[in-house]
């Protein structure tokens, strides 16, 4: 798990942990990357940020054109996984979560303890302005340093 | 779907039953549910479904068929689970002092009309 | 067998390859020399990195799932294979592993299915090889003795805990109750079985495999009651039509399940398991 900004890492670790998600990202609604789990290529974060915002921006929009409040959530089954999205209001903007989950989990318990991170994200946000990192394009680099250092190049 | 609020407020008229609901298995998600005091069905959908599946791997792994009745008991209340079909299940929430009898044959008779 | 500097030789090559074409399928031999290394983490994400771009390749699920193993995340791993296998369903890496799992757990006839196929298909596999034949002994020792004698033997490992505690005789736990040599099992909450047995309707040994879903299941099961603010959980029941099953904490630390035939009616299971956490607390308190 990696997240830009510390106070968040809490709230996700016990969100990780309860749902036993396979994969996760946070972001703004604009597709900035906050925090993410289970992504090892710093092109498939930025993409999934990209396609997850879009998503959500389309969702908005039809539920304008239906005269209705923005939809809150939406949820895909796949063979192997389930992809839940899901706008929500923080102090520091509008964020966004995309939660890859496989069979160890359900739709249930995602949105169950996706409830309960948006509350404790609520709590621990801090008032000051938000940082403006990307944090995709640090990971390839983490990665090949990482490896590099383990074989002492 | 009045025919599932109709099976599921009998259980709910069983001394001791808080609220009783259909659930489905593989989401986790609430299919139909009898008004609940005070609680709150989507964790109970979640958690249920999700200890449900733990136990019938439990029992594939003893070699058993799958259990037709889960009872869990809390120092506060009850849990209580009769799966359904393939991927439904009754699940009833109770007090300490629920008549698990009484609920227990409601929920097999809701199970077995195969709603 | 190579040289820790070839290997290092060749790993650094292979992580060349994979930063300058990331498509690249050199990640499987990747994968695998980093995990013989021991640098799971390392590993690990190079499978995940393979498994994102590859997710209908039983190889990449194959790489994953031996890391899996390694880790100790023994449910995983069997997830990881079984996807393998339903991707590719001869699959030689996936059967081994399959039946390696089912071999630790004590599920002999599936283990034997997964391992005849994977020794048929790699001959000069010796761990292959090796697990099929003790499989194999352990079948014949079964039907030989009938239901219960050599039950221990038919176990593949045995951990510490599982080892017999000088002065505490774990096959001796449960002596004089009512079902002590089947049907009632004493576990620690990481689903390693501290004493008794249980076998399924067939004679299968299957204490030690359902010891190991039963730490997930009370796990589960102490969620669900914190969770619904219901407290702490007391115990956990299920009919079967085979039979039922009662779950109780004797401490905070172990668990009991008492399994009877659908002839004992659920409440009396509970005055018996109450009498048998009793039984194993006294035993416990032996240990110390």
């Amino acid at each position: 798990m990696r997240a830009v900004e510390p106070w968040v890492e809490g709230p996700l670790a016990a969100f990780l942990d309860e749902s036993a998600a396979r994969l996760t990202l946070l972001m703004t609604s604009a597709g900035q990357v906050l925090a993410q789990h289970g992504f090892t290529r710093a092109f498939d974060v930025m993409s999934a940020a990209a396609l997850g915002a879009g998503i959500m921006a389309s969702t908005d929009e039809l539920a304008r054109l239906m005269d209705a409040p923005p939809f809150r959530a939406l949820a895909h089954q796949g063979v192997h996984h389930g992809l839940f999205l899901s706008g929500f209001d923080t102090p520091q903007g509008r964020w966004i979560g995309l939660v890859v989950f496989g069979p160890e989990s359900s739709l249930g318990l995602v949105q169950l303890f996706f409830q309960r991170l948006v509350a404790d994200l609520a709590k621990q946000a801090p008032t000051e302005a938000p940082s403006n990192r990307v944090l995709g394009s640090d990971f390839e680099d983490e990665l090949n340093a990482s490896l590099r250092t383990l074989f002492g190049q | 779907m009045p025919e599932f609020a109709t099976a599921l407020d009998l259980i709910t008229r069983v001394h001791g039953v808080r609220g009783a609901m259909l659930v489905s298995v593989s989401d986790g998600l609430v299919v139909a549910e009898s008004s609940m005091d005070g609680v709150d069905g989507a964790p109970v959908a979640a958690l249920t479904a999700s200890l449900a599946g733990r136990l019938r791997r439990t029992t594939e792994a003893a070699g058993r068929r799958l259990p037709t009745f889960i009872h869990l008991l809390a120092a506060t209340g009850t849990v209580l689970a009769v799966p359904s079909n393939d991927d439904l299940l009754v699940v009833t929430i109770g007090a300490p002092d629920i008549n698990v009898g009484l609920a227990r044959l409601e929920m097999l008779h809701v199970a077995e009309r195969g709603i | 067998m190579r040289s820790v500097g070839a290997m290092s030789d060749s790993i650094r090559a292979m992580t060349a390859q994979l930063v300058s074409d990331p498509a690249s399928m050199i990640f499987l031999p990747l994968g695998e020399a980093l995990r013989q290394r021991g640098q799971l983490d390392a590993a690990e994400k190079v499978a995940l990195a393979g498994l994102g771009r590859y997710s209908e390749s039983a190889d990449a699920h194959d790489l994953y799932a031996r890391i899996l193993g390694d880790r100790g995340q023994l449910e995983l791993a069997f997830d990881e294979w079984d996807i393998a296998l339903r991707l590719e369903p001869d699959h030689v890496g996936a059967h081994k592993g399959i039946g390696f799992l089912y071999f630790v757990a004590g599920e002999l006839d599936r283990a034997l299915a997964h391992l005849e196929t994977a020794a048929r298909k790699l001959p000069d596999d010796d761990g292959a090889q090796t697990a099929l034949a003790r499989v194999k002994e352990a079948l014949a020792r079964r039907a030989a003795a009938g239901n219960g004698a050599g039950r221990e033997t038919d176990t593949a490992v045995l951990t510490e805990e599982q080892a017999v505690v000088p002065g505490a005789d774990p096959s001796r736990l449960f002596l004089g109750l009512e079902g002590a040599e089947d049907g009632l099992l004493l576990l620690d909450t990481r689903g390693l079985r501290l004493g008794g047995g249980l076998t399924s309707p067939e004679g299968d040994d299957v204490a030690d495999a359902v010891s190991a879903h039963l730490a997930g299941v009370s796990q589960e099961a102490s969620r669900t009651a914190r969770l619904l603010g219901l407290g702490a959980w007391i115990s956990l029941a299920a009919e079967s039509p085979d039979g039922h099953l009662f779950v109780v904490a004797p401490t905070p630390e172990t668990l009991l399940l008492l399994v009877r035939e659908q002839s004992v009616p659920l409440g009396r299971l509970g005055v018996v398991a109450d009498h048998a956490a009793g039984v194993a607390r006294a035993w416990l308190e032996g240990l110390q």
